[in-house]
């Protein structure tokens, strides 16, 4: 519940998301203010009109999205910081997310940073596509990142370090790397069990525990096919390591 | 002994207000803060602020500080500005001492308005004189004043606006927020803050609260335990978190001794932080020529405290004779203005305050 | 440890000069606050309290809780969180209430 951990639930969501014709014009800001406090500064700050007069300034802002042109000036004007522009047109299976950003070092344009959900949990790699930081900005700089379209509504922050680089170590039982993997599904190895055998990936006494998602998250990444959709690879006993002695039936023998 | 006509206590953004106020209408105004910088909470204010445009809104706090002294420097054939230096005392005859430099002087206006803001409350659990249990405003002057990094990892205590900030200033300065724990059952502070912050991994644990401090020399770790709906604590909750630094954020309240030396009425209104001095609606005190604005007369918001000085400054100078024939219609917008701020759930609390004061 | 870059502030700092600390040497910025020059070189502890001897470090940092009474060049109770450093200033641990002159 927001009011108990500063996350906003779905039903928040629910009750300020674009519709989804709008989503498909082109940029559109998200804003994401769900209590009634004495502020108003989005409203004086959209030159357009799309943000509606308070009447009382402790109102919530209501947004008029078709007045919106997705510029993204209220971003950096927010205090609350708590205004984004999503852009669905960015691509085919890829949108722009634009985040207020005020912590250093600042990301550069073109490289790879990990994509944060409203819990600060790590979502997805995204590239940088954009990093406004001038005057109008006045010290809330804004970041734009390349995400897929699925998590449009889920990326709202990102952490500077590229955990999903292709130096990270994925599996660290075989120490196999993000990169490693992603070059053999390149090579059109599809499944896990596929990337498990060729590599040893998941082979490695935690049995795959802490590689498993990660590599079904990279075959969503690449090919498309969702985790849901993927096959899971085969699971044999033991489901723990255990001494072969233990096998023998007999004494422990070391 | 020196002579003024009307004496600003505190630098602050109410302070600043109501010296701007009375100076432009043509008083002679002296001020004294106790800091080497006027501006009182706005210079270590990282942040934009809320409100509206008349209250500075989406200026960051300390661009709100330079904003006003600005201001201020251009009445200043009718200001003399006193940093460094401390009131400490206030006496009937309307009488104050100063401290400056480790040297007393005397001064004597006809008018005062007291806007010294506030001081922290603070917390009672096992070991919490460690070195690294600090206020919120220790942390703050600290790392946003003189640049030094409090410590290494965080745990803040207290999930209302200042706590939710001040972690957020604490991530800003590269410092990392293991917890913002809250005894309450709700987090107090805005959500948009508590939001912001959520989403860089900084968990917000409502219903904790501190069991024990742990360390020898300095603090190492804490132990924090969940409250139940009653409030007690429910032992097998326990968790350890392993921090350098402690940072309280409680709380409030009115830092009001002079108004107490001089013998103003006061009365304890615990929606306003503590014990506040009663006034009438143009801020004066039961004292005459006494006036109060800002966190003194209630613990509120820098866009309230604006604007009550502003009040306090009119309504002071133009006891004194000064005046403009703006009076009433000036008079009428401060108090639309403080009207507007509380009006809605956030400033409930407030209202309820003020409707005690009435009277 | 000092907060080397800032994405809103930038901070204004005095010229470097030296102290010492209960006989060890340590640098800081002239007007800083004492307090400030001692926890930037990381010593927390100030002092200990002086009828159960618990560690004390400072807690407001505005002058008004007094929790960090040290003796400096010579004299007692000198609260370390807003007295300004300057050059060659003699900063000692206070032990007990220090003497009345
Ligand atoms: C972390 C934090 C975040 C905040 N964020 C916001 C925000 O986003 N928006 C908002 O509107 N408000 C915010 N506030 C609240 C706001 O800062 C205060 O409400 C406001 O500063 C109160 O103004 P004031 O002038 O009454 O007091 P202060 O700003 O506290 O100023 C009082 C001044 O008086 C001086 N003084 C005290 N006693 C004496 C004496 N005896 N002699 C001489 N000088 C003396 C002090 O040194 C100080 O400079 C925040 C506060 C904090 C701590
Ligand atoms: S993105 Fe631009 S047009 Fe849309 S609400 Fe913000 S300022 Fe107005
Ligand atoms: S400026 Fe931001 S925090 Fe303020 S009302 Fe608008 S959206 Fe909410």
């Amino acid at each position: 519940m927001l009011e108990k951990t500063g996350i906003a639930t779905e039903q928040d969501l629910a009750g300020i998301m674009p519709p989804k014709e709008r989503l498909a014009q082109g940029p559109v800001a998200v804003i994401e203010c769900f209590q009634r406090i004495p502020c108003n500064p989005c409203y004086t700050a959209c030159k357009r009109g799309a943000i509606q007069e308070f009447e009382d300034i402790n109102d919530r802002p209501v947004i008029d999205v078709d007045k919106c042109n997705g510029c993204g000036i209220c971003i950096s004007n927010c205090p609350g910081l708590s205004i984004f522009v999503i852009d669905e047109t960015y691509s085919d299976t890829e949108a722009l997310v634009k985040i207020p950003y005020e912590f250093l070092p600042l990301p550069e344009e073109g490289t790879f940073i990990t994509a944060l959900d409203r819990e600060g949990k790590a979502v997805c790699r995204a590239k940088v596509h954009k990093v406004l930081n001038s005057k109008a900005q006045d010290k809330t700089p804004v970041v734009s990142l390349i995400v897929p379209k699925e998590f449009s509504m889920v990326v709202r922050c990102f952490s500077i370090d590229d955990f999903y680089s292709d130096n990270t170590i994925i599996c660290r039982c075989e120490e196999i790397t993000l990169g490693q993997v992603r070059e053999l599904i390149r090579k059109g190895y599809r499944s896990l069990d596929e990337i498990k055998r060729i590599s040893r990936a998941g082979m490695g006494p935690c049995q795959g525990r802490t590689c498993r998602q990660l590599i079904m998250q990279e075959i969503a990444a690449a090919t498309g096919v969702k985790m849901g959709e993927q096959r899971m690879s085969t699971f044999r006993p033991p489901a723990k390591p255990i001494k072969l002695g233990a096998l023998l039936g007999g004494d422990d023998h070391e | 002994m020196k002579k003024t006509e009307i004496v600003v206590v505190g630098g602050g953004p109410a302070g600043l207000s109501a010296a701007i106020n009375a100076a432009s209408l043509g008083a002679k105004v002296t001020v004294f803060d106790r800091n080497s910088q006027l501006g009182g909470q706005l210079v270590k204010q990282t942040h934009m602020f809320f409100g509206s445009q008349k209250q500075y809104a989406s200026i960051r706090g300390v661009d709100i500080a330079d904003i006003l002294t600005n201001e201020l420097m251009k009445y200043k054939d009718n200001i003399e500005i006193h940093t460094d230096s401390t009131v400490i005392g206030m006496y009937e005859d309307g009488m104050l001492t100063v401290e400056q430099d480790g040297k007393y002087m005397k001064i004597k206006p006809q008018s005062v308005i007291v806007t010294t803001g506030a001081s922290e409350k603070f917390l009672t659990f096992p070991n919490n004189d460690l070195p690294g249990i600090y206020g919120a405003g220790a942390v703050q002057t600290l790392m946003n004043v003189y640049g030094v990094a409090p410590g290494d990892s965080v745990l803040m205590i207290g999930a209302g606006n200042i706590g939710l900030i001040v972690s957020y200033q604490l991530m800003q300065a590269g410092i990392k927020v293991k917890a913002i724990i809250d005894a309450a059952p709700k987090i107090g502070g805005y959500l948009v803050h508590a939001s912001k912050i959520r989403r860089m991994g900084v968990p917000i644990m409502t219903s904790y609260t501190v069991k024990y401090a742990h360390g020898t020399e300095k603090l190492e770790k804490v132990t924090i335990w969940r409250l139940d709906e009653k409030w007690q604590p429910m032992p097998g909750t326990e968790l350890d978190i392993e921090a350098d630094v402690m940072c309280i954020s409680v709380g409030l309240s009115p830092l009001a001794e002079l108004l107490w030396q001089i013998g103003c009425d006061m009365k304890f209104v615990p929606e306003l932080g503590g014990h506040v001095p009663v006034r009438n609606e143009e801020l004066e005190t039961s004292m005459k020529g006494i006036y109060v604005a800002g966190d003194v007369a209630g613990v509120e918001e820098a866009s309230a405290a604006m604007v009550e000085g502003r009040l306090a400054g009119l309504c002071a100078a133009k006891n004194l004779g000064y005046t403009s024939d703006q009076f009433d219609a000036l008079k009428a917008d401060y108090l639309d203005q403080l009207n507007a701020l509380r009006s809605g759930p956030v400033g409930e609390k407030i209202r309820k305050g003020l409707d005690q004061l009435v009277g | 440890m000092r907060i080397e870059e800032h994405p809103i502030l930038s901070f204004k700092k005095g010229p470097k000069v030296r102290f010492t600390f209960d006989g060890k040497t340590y640098e800081g910025y002239e007007d800083e606050p004492i307090a400030a020059a001692l926890h930037a070189a990381g010593v927390r502890t100030l002092g200990h309290s002086h009828k159960l001897g618990r560690p004390r470090g400072f807690y407001c940092a505005i002058g008004n809780c007094s929790s960090c009474l040290m003796v400096v060049n010579g004299e007692p109770n000198v609260r370390v969180c807003v007295e300004k450093l300057k050059d060659g200033m003699v900063v000692e641990t206070q032990k007990g209430k220090g003497d009345l002159r």
